[in-house]
């Protein structure tokens, strides 16, 4: 796949009556909805109402799951992402993924960051590579000396920006954030939201988030899914100050969880 | 309304009963830990005279073991090394196997699949050990002569690859446990990454599963430490002292066997050797389990978020 370049504010991701079945559970429904360049998006909901599922749309991640079935179409820099000739991999090293529960890998700090480079046959200075993931991570300065402790050492603050530097070793085009704080203290949280904000402008970030105040402090543009339907999208001080749906503003109010 | 009491009679009979319940399941353990210390006692007497008058050093480094011989010899070292033989060579053939058919069945088989070879590993766990062994003396030695023919009617070989067999379901199935223990969100993070699946499952997976297929290979080799049947039938029951595959050789546990059913009269030396070769096995399975408890408490959290 060739890089894009398209101006900033040009839509990155695109989804067109996107939907989603395990077995038969419907999971999604015509979801369709454009993530622009460069701004951090955030998809809100209750639980269960499809926002993971509509992260993982975007890196070809539910196919992992048997039973799962995709309809609809997601392009990404004009290209469709479920086409045929679209190597699944290759689609995930350009868009990259942090989830909920931290995860990294039984190696060391440097080896956890390194993994995705050398999976992709990086063949340039990884030891720079290394440092400026876990830099724009704000994590560098914290592992500086110990890059050989094993990651799961790490408090659990630091396991999650490891995550994330993990996933910017890579250079995607797009970080697609699942609640990244949900299981995180709130100074832990706000470190992570201070990280997202000054990724914003070099990256396109999407976040599903079951926080809508985390939503309202981050981003520019917010979702509101609910029972796997889109029903509102917008730009987040219209959605959160003047919602078009009954549904939203009772969830925005906490009448609905 | 009235607060409900919080002592009196149905209280105390209720802890009486709770009393009863625990002296109960006291009594339960204590029957384990008496046979056990029966069992303990038993050998360690036993031993202790054969000790007496072998020495200890002489035991273990003399290298004829001729117990019923006119002139008997008592060096245990070539049932040691045919022990070791035998469990390593298993080993070989069975933890390569076991694992990648574990990985196989975890990660790339289908339902249908997984279902159908579980059901085939169960089934290879229920073969009695007598069947082994007959299918390794008339098959697999059999088989092994056209390519060398050379090889002894009992050979170490045969008997390794078919302990190896035995032991297959243990590794398939403990591997298996291990690898499903792994959470499922660490190898879609490393699918995320744009990693290949098979570079996730060796550089993720088996990593993270590690304690656990340790326990898998230690629980597997104690068992080929143990195995009697299949080494006596395929492997004869000849001590001395090789390292030759294609020779036969005598286990500790064939020799048990053999002293248990022959005619060797209470109380003499020969008798008791019995004893001081079942505490070496004793202390050899006991050393293989310390390990692989050790192995795998260093691997506890490993998998951790």
């Amino acid at each position: 796949m060739n890089r894009p370049a398209a101006p900033a504010d040009a839509p990155v991701l695109t989804a067109e009556r996107l939907g989603v079945r395990f077995g038969r559970h419907i999971a999604l429904r015509d979801v369709s909805l454009s993530i622009p360049r460069g701004r951090i998006v955030s998809i809100i909901g209750p639980s269960g109402c499809g926002k993971t599922t509509l992260l993982r749309c975007f890196s070809r991640m539910n196919e992992l799951v048997s039973g799962a079935r995709t309809s609809g179409t997601v392009h990404f820099a004009g290209m469709d992402l479920y086409g045929p000739d679209i190597d699944p991999v290759e689609v995930r090293r350009r868009i990259g993924m942090v989830f909920q529960k931290t995860t990294p890998f039984p190696k060391s700090v440097f080896d956890n960051i390194a993994f995705g480079p050398r999976a992709s046959g990086f063949a340039g200075d990884l030891q720079g590579l290394v440092e400026e993931a876990l830099t724009d991570a704000g994590l560098w300065s914290e592992v500086a000396d110990d890059l050989d402790t094993p990651a799961l050492e790490l408090s659990a603050g630091q396991k999650q920006r490891l995550c994330i530097a993990r996933t910017l070793a890579l250079k995607p085009d797009v970080l697609l954030l699942d609640e990244p704080t949900s299981a995180l203290d709130p100074e832990a949280t706000a470190r992570i939201e201070s990280i997202i904000r000054a990724l914003s402008p070099r990256y396109t970030i999407v976040i599903a988030t079951y926080n809508r105040w985390q939503a309202a402090r981050l981003s520019d543009m917010t979702a509101f899914l609910d029972r796997g339907e889109l029903l509102e999208y917008g730009l987040t001080e219209t959605l959160f100050t003047n919602p078009r749906e009954a549904r939203t503003e009772s969830y925005l109010t906490g009448r609905t969880q | 309304m009235m607060p409900r009491s919080v002592s009196g009679a149905g209280t105390a009979s209720r802890a009486a009963g709770e009393r009863l319940v625990a002296h109960v399941l006291l009594a339960c353990t204590a029957v384990a830990v008496v046979a056990l210390a029966a069992v303990l006692a038993v050998l360690v007497r036993e031993a202790g005279l054969f000790f007496a008058d072998v020495s200890p050093w002489r035991f273990l480094s003399e290298i004829t073991w001729a117990p019923a011989a006119a002139e008997p010899r008592f060096g245990v070292l070539p049932l040691l090394v045919g022990t070791v033989q035998i469990a390593a060579g298993a080993a070989v053939f069975a933890l390569p196997a076991g694992l990648m058919t574990a990985v196989y069945l975890d990660q790339y088989a289908g339902g249908r699949t997984a279902r159908l070879l579980s059901g085939v590993t169960a089934l290879m766990a229920g073969v009695p050990t007598v069947v082994y062994g007959l299918f390794a003396l008339h098959f697999v030695t059999p088989a092994l002569r056209v390519l060398w023919p050379g090889i002894e009617a009992f050979n170490a070989l045969s008997a390794c690859m078919v302990v190896g067999l035995m032991i297959l379901p243990t590794v398939v199935v403990l591997s298996r446990e291990a690898l499903e223990s792994v959470p499922a969100p660490l190898l879609d993070a490393g699918l995320a990454l744009g990693a290949p699946k098979g570079r996730v499952v060796t550089r993720v997976l088996l990593p993270a599963a590690s304690g656990g297929v340790l326990a898998a290979v230690l629980i597997a080799m104690a068992r080929a430490v143990g195995e009697t049947m299949i080494v006596t039938l395929a492997a004869g029951n000849e001590s001395r002292l090789t390292w030759s595959p294609f020779e036969g050789l005598q286990t500790l546990t064939a020799f048990l066997t053999e002293l248990g059913m022959g005619d060797a009269a209470t109380g003499t030396r020969e008798f008791q050797a019995f004893f001081a070769v079942g505490a070496v096995l004793f202390v050899g399975t006991y050393g293989i389990h310390m390990a692989g408890r050790m192995l795998v408490s260093r691997s506890v959290g490993r998998t951790g978020s």
